[in-house]
């Protein structure tokens, strides 16, 4: 089964928060963006917005640090890192330990919860009117990035020349 | 001072957990190396019971550190599930300290009650006693030290990923464990055939004091240089919302107060009164040396958000 992954287009991101929102109810069942598994940083002066994802590392220190297997990969969903509620024990290790900042605590559950690509389908896709954030194969984006970082090559050595 | 903004998920709580853990261990390794060279003794019938309050005050480490692991419970999200919190020891720091501390108090409180209580039946003379007292010295050292790794492990906090942070607290723990004896023992006359050994133990505990005060510089200046976030790190415990932590707490109170209390006490033979307050500034300074630490650890830059300050210079402007 091909592996898909999150990918975020910064530059198409308004900054409309619609991807916290549908997030939070699909998880928790209430409109409550603080309970989020994405977050919008934004530079309103600047009119730029930066949604942040886990990004579900091939090397996840969440799931090193975590001191009870709650944290874990699977490799059959789309090789996804998740917290498993029922055995999470609320240390905010994982917290700690992600240099992305992803696991957030959720104060109502007192458990260390983060992104599970909803099941497959995940919601801030689904409901992204600016398709800033998309759900792709990971060797496509692979192939994308491999082909930007060509045309940037391109395009540098023609203004050396 | 806009960027300086430090983690709170670990606050006080926990800096109760790793003063008490380091404490705790610092003594009972002091303590038993004292039991023993020197090996003191008093025993006294308290109801028919032939007690001994000199072990006691040597050996009880363990008790700080088992009361030390409550606050680590008390700061989870859901306490009545700690005992997961073992389930993973081949790469999580928090499930080896699990371990590591419960092997110590278990061996600490054996050891503690085979000094002090008369039981005969155990044999307390027994070379076999050696093994089990071996061991709680190793996870002594195992505790000290791992007050710090538990920190260091967490790698996006460049304030805390340091070897010397480890190194910091294993003098803290000896410092603030030499002095819980001095404390445990002052006045009660329990040292009182062999004063040497608490002139030693002072002496031992000032030359501590000195050491502690040049890991903390070499750790804040090495911090200092390491990266932005650890710049910006030491100079919020230096001089931005901690500084009355760093100044007035660990400086004042972990170190100055303590070492010119005690010298004037060395003058003025061995002034209790002195030593005693002496004992408590250093004991005070000890817990807000992890709090300061603690408070003060902030996190890396996120990795898209840097590049995306960098790439439309918003650097210092959100």
């Amino acid at each position: 089964m091909e592996e898909r992954v999150l990918v975020v287009d910064q530059q198409k991101c308004t900054g409309c928060r619609q991807c916290e929102l549908v997030c939070s109810v699909y998880h928790t069942g209430s409109s409550n963006p603080s309970r989020s598994r994405i977050k919008v940083v934004k530079w309103e002066h600047a009119g730029i917005y930066l949604p942040l994802i886990c990004n579900h590392c091939e090397k996840a220190y969440c799931l090193e640090v975590c001191p009870t297997k709650a944290c874990h990969r699977e490799p059959e969903l789309n090789n996804r890192v998740v917290i498993d509620k029922k055995l999470c024990i609320g240390c905010k290790t994982c917290i700690m330990a992600c240099p992305f900042s992803h696991p957030f605590f959720d104060i109502k559950e007192q458990v260390t919860v983060k992104c599970d690509y909803c099941d497959g389908d995940p919601q801030c896709v689904a409901f992204c009117y600016a398709k800033a954030v998309f759900f792709t194969d990971a060797d496509k984006i692979q192939m994308s990035k491999k082909r930007e970082a060509a045309n940037k090559f391109l395009e540098s050595l023609k203004q050396i020349r | 001072m806009k960027h300086l903004r430090p983690q709170e998920h670990w606050g006080w709580i926990i800096a109760i957990y790793l003063y008490l853990a380091g404490m705790g261990a610092g003594s009972y390794i002091i303590g038993a190396i004292i039991n023993w060279f020197i090996n003191p003794s008093r025993v006294v019938l308290i109801r028919g019971l032939a007690l001994d309050p000199a072990k006691a005050a040597l050996l009880w480490g363990p008790i700080l550190v088992a009361i030390g692991t409550p606050f680590l419970i008390l700061d989870l999200g859901i306490k009545k599930r700690f005992l997961y919190a073992c389930l993973n020891p081949r790469t999580s720091w928090v499930a080896r300290g699990f371990l590591i501390l419960s092997i110590f108090i278990v061996f600490g409180l054996v050891l503690f009650a085979k000094s002090v209580l008369p039981f005969g039946w155990l044999h307390a003379e027994s070379d076999l006693w050696y093994i089990p007292e071996v061991i709680a010295i190793a996870f002594a050292f195992g505790t000290a030290i791992y007050t710090g790794i538990l920190l260091k492990a967490t790698k996006s906090i460049p304030l805390w990923n340091t070897y010397l942070l480890p190194l910091l607290f294993l003098v803290s723990a000896l410092s603030t464990g030499s002095m819980a004896i001095i404390l445990s023992t002052l006045g009660t006359g329990l040292f009182s055939h062999d004063a040497g050994a608490l002139e030693v133990l002072i002496s031992g505990e000032q030359i501590l004091v000195v050491i502690e005060g040049i890991v903390l510089y070499l750790y804040l200046s090495r911090r200092y240089r390491v990266s932005e976030q650890g710049k910006d790190s030491v100079r919020l415990l230096l001089f931005g919302k901690k500084k009355l932590i760093f100044w007035g707490g660990i400086v004042l109170l972990g170190f100055i107060f303590p070492f010119v209390l005690e010298t004037i006490a060395a003058f003025s033979h061995g002034n209790v009164v002195l030593i005693f307050v002496s004992g408590l500034t250093l004991l005070c300074g000890g817990f807000f040396l992890r709090l300061g630490v603690l408070s003060a650890g902030i996190k890396e830059q996120i990795p898209m958000q840097r590049w995306t300050e960098f790439q439309y210079d918003l650097k210092g402007t959100k």
